[in-house]
């Protein structure tokens, strides 16, 4: 039998090379998850006008901090009435949009929308200096610093609804008129960017919209077709035919899920298409399959006691160190079992007799204090430590012995393939690549989080 | 208005500051020594930054149920509901209908597969008027394989006719089907290849994304996708600095970074 030739090929592989904990990850509580992934999409988002460094001599803005009036008479090219939002606009998206409606053209029509920095001098038009661009109402010209202004779309006047965005994917400026298009240009400044306007001339008033209220110009409709712009260049390469299949099939592998790699195999062999295997080789992971499937299951159902008389049984070198994370896994998720079935006086038995001696071990801590806390709630699976007894949590335990028994095969050179399946080396991978070319963007731009990924395909489903 | 003409020397001046700035940016991501070359990271460096990525299990599992739903294997996708505990996206029912629809048109069936689609929905024939003719093209091309001349005949003139003066891309389809006809050698005729299998699966996969798409399904894997995004994503990476790459996607092996 596999069993027996398993266990006996692997009584001398050290099982400690696998920290398990690294699985640890995973049982982040699903609030928790949801605040990591809210907390990557929190950033401040510009609301109003900002009042404190405006240029005050020339220009008002109303008190609601929405709209600026021109107040002077203006002479020369520094009585410029320039506000800047509250706060820059925001890098961690695809594109930043903002608009301006001109409530009143005034005497010259000179209002103006674009971007600038935080040292902006705060008396002149946007575009006008350098690290600055401005698409501006009396000429239509787009000014990009000193000496460079350039014919660009229309003029604009009193009732125009202006817009000036900044796409991170194509890392380009784009202006709108009146909700269509007017064109872009390259991003060529860098560092937070304010979105800004400006007046200068008696009489100009405009007001502002950051998102408050519906856009003029379909934003929505703008960054969908960038998104696919970008990915119909990534559709465009080649991919080795069925890689997909065997990452699949190797994902099954690694974790044990033999039911599924067997169903999945037998419709292969009938299915024509799906000739998959050929000239990728076998994955080192047909490991002990039959074993990790029933240890699994076993932990999935509850059934702690008997995952380690299995354990004893064909892996014993698992479980030999008392004091492993292991054990330590094991014996918590025991005790959760306790609690679940509200077996509280054996759970308070089970803690000190096998709980008890690992508290001096500063890695168990967290987990080993949010288990026994469980004791103090009535209902603890309403409580905030609740995710322990939520099915995530068992499968960590799940993970963590099947990276244990994959790491007792002598063949397996690589630790890192014992805790991590092919897929998931792939999206690492991945997310590392995409945040590391945000770094090159100057932090702008969106990156790639797989949590983020699966719910879009669940809320195009639903849409 | 342009007030440039009268500054422009004070202008050449306020440059100075962001061409500093820049250099200043540059010189904090580079070695001091290698400034001139591309960023390196080191095989350390990068397998900590692996490290502490955070993927979450479930997130993984719903990836492999997409697929798995997707692609039609609706046995293992129950399997995987009971052994994961993961949700499938979608009724794992619809899967089964989707399957003989593309099992028919796969083994030759067409015409069986134009009516269980309109059993499905018969909307999505209606809307899909290309669908529909690939569908017939690809009927006409089995009976052809099999010797029915008179009924191919019949079926071209009766049926795939009429379609071709209402869409000139469809009358090329039909021109190149029927020049299967003539040849008595189909293997020396130049439109051959409609004979061989591969034309049976992409009519197959046309009809299985129709199907899904009126779902409202994604009509592709997310897998794939997030696949391709990796080899964009690294090609992208590997034009500003030096990093441990995956090539082959079969073992994930980091690979040295090139210096």
């Amino acid at each position: 039998m596999v069993a027996n030739q398993e266990a006996a090929a692997t009584e001398s592989a050290p099982a400690a090379t696998v920290d398990a904990m690294r699985l640890a990850s995973r049982w982040r509580s699903p609030a928790e998850w949801e605040a990591a992934a809210a907390a990557l999409e929190a950033e401040p988002l510009p609301s109003q006008l900002n009042t404190d460094n405006s240029s005050g001599l020339f220009a008002v803005v109303s008190i609601d901090k929405m709209s600026v009036k021109y107040l002077g008479v203006n002479h020369h090219g520094h009585d410029v009435g320039v506000v800047q939002a509250d706060c820059p606009a925001p890098t961690h998206r695809a594109v930043y949009y903002f608009e301006m409606t001109v409530v009143n053209a005034g005497l010259k029509g000179q209002t103006s929308i674009g971007f600038t920095t935080e040292s902006f001098k705060m008396r002149r038009q946007p575009g006008w200096e350098s690290q600055s661009c401005g698409y501006h109402g009396d000429d239509g010209y787009l000014y990009r610093g000193p000496g460079k202004s350039e014919s660009f779309g229309p003029k604009f006047t009193s009732s125009d609804i202006i817009g000036a965005g900044i796409n991170y994917i194509s890392q380009e400026f784009f202006l709108t008129k009146n909700g269509s298009l007017v064109g872009g240009f390259p991003k060529d400044i860098k560092g937070p960017l304010y979105p800004t306007v400006a007046v200068h001339s008696p009489g100009e008033e405009l007001t502002v919209n950051f998102g408050k209220e519906q856009f003029c110009f379909d934003i929505e409709g703008y960054i969908l077709e960038e998104k696919m712009k970008q990915q119909s260049v990534s559709d465009k390469l080649y991919l080795q035919p069925d890689i997909s299949h065997w990452i699949v099939r190797s994902y099954l592998l690694h974790y044990g899920y033999q039911d599924t790699l067997n169903s999945l195999d037998m419709a292969s062999e009938t299915d024509p298409p799906a000739n998959h295997q050929n000239g990728y080789g076998e994955p080192p992971e047909m490991y002990g399959l039959s074993h990790r499937k029933m240890l699994r299951q076993l932990i999935m159902n509850g059934d702690i006691d008997s995952a380690f008389k299995r354990l004893e049984e064909w892996y014993p070198q698992v479980i030999k160190d008392k004091t492993s994370v292991i054990c330590f896994l094991l014996h918590s998720q025991r005790f959760i079992e306790y609690i679940r079935a509200e077996h509280l006086e054996d759970a308070v038995k089970y803690a000190r007799a096998n709980l008890a001696n690992f508290l001096t071990h500063k890695a168990f801590e967290g987990l080993l204090k949010e288990s026994v806390a469980l004791l103090a709630y009535e209902k603890p699976s309403e409580s905030c430590i609740g995710y322990l007894l939520d099915s995530p949590q068992r499968e960590f335990v799940a993970d963590a012995v099947n990276a244990a028994v994959l790491s007792t095969n002598p063949s397996m050179k690589d630790p890192e393939s014992c805790l991590y399946s092919c897929l998931e080396k792939l999206l690492r991978q991945l997310t590392v690549c995409s945040s590391e070319l945000r770094v090159f963007n100057n932090d702008q731009g969106d990156a790639f989080l797989l949590h983020k990924e699966v719910q879009t395909c669940e809320r195009s489903r639903r849409s | 208005m342009n007030p440039f003409v009268w500054r422009r020397g004070k202008a050449e001046k306020l440059l100075s500051l962001p061409v500093l700035e820049e250099c200043f940016c540059a010189c904090r991501q580079l070695p001091a020594s290698m400034a001139s070359s591309k960023k390196v990271v080191t095989r350390d460096e990068w397998e900590r930054k692996l490290r502490d990525v955070k993927i979450r299990k479930e997130d993984m599992n719903r990836l492999v149920m997409n697929f798995l739903v997707t692609e039609g294997f609706v046995d293992a996708a129950d399997k995987f509901r009971i052994e994961s505990g993961t949700q499938p996206d979608i009724d794992l029912a619809t899967i089964t209908d989707r399957m003989e629809v593309k099992k028919a048109v796969q083994s030759g069936n067409v015409q069986e597969a134009i009516e269980k689609i309109n059993d499905l929905n018969p909307t999505i024939l209606d809307t899909n008027p290309q669908l529909y003719f690939h569908l017939q093209q690809q009927k006409l091309i089995e009976l052809i394989r099999v010797g029915k001349i008179n009924e191919a005949l019949e079926f071209a003139q009766e049926e795939l006719a009429p379609r071709g003066e209402e869409n000139q891309a469809f009358l090329e389809e039909i021109e190149k089907t029927v020049a299967l006809l003539v040849f008595e050698d189909v293997k020396n005729c130049p439109y051959g290849e409609l004979l061989d299998v591969s034309q049976r699966l992409k009519t197959a996969s046309e009809v299985n994304a129709a199907i899904l798409t009126s779902q409202s399904h994604e009509k592709d894997p997310k897998l794939p996708s997030l696949l391709k995004m990796l080899i964009w994503t690294q090609n992208q990476l590997h034009e500003k600095a030096a990093y441990p790459r995956i090539s082959n996607f079969s073992t994930a092996a980091l690979e040295d970074p090139a210096i």
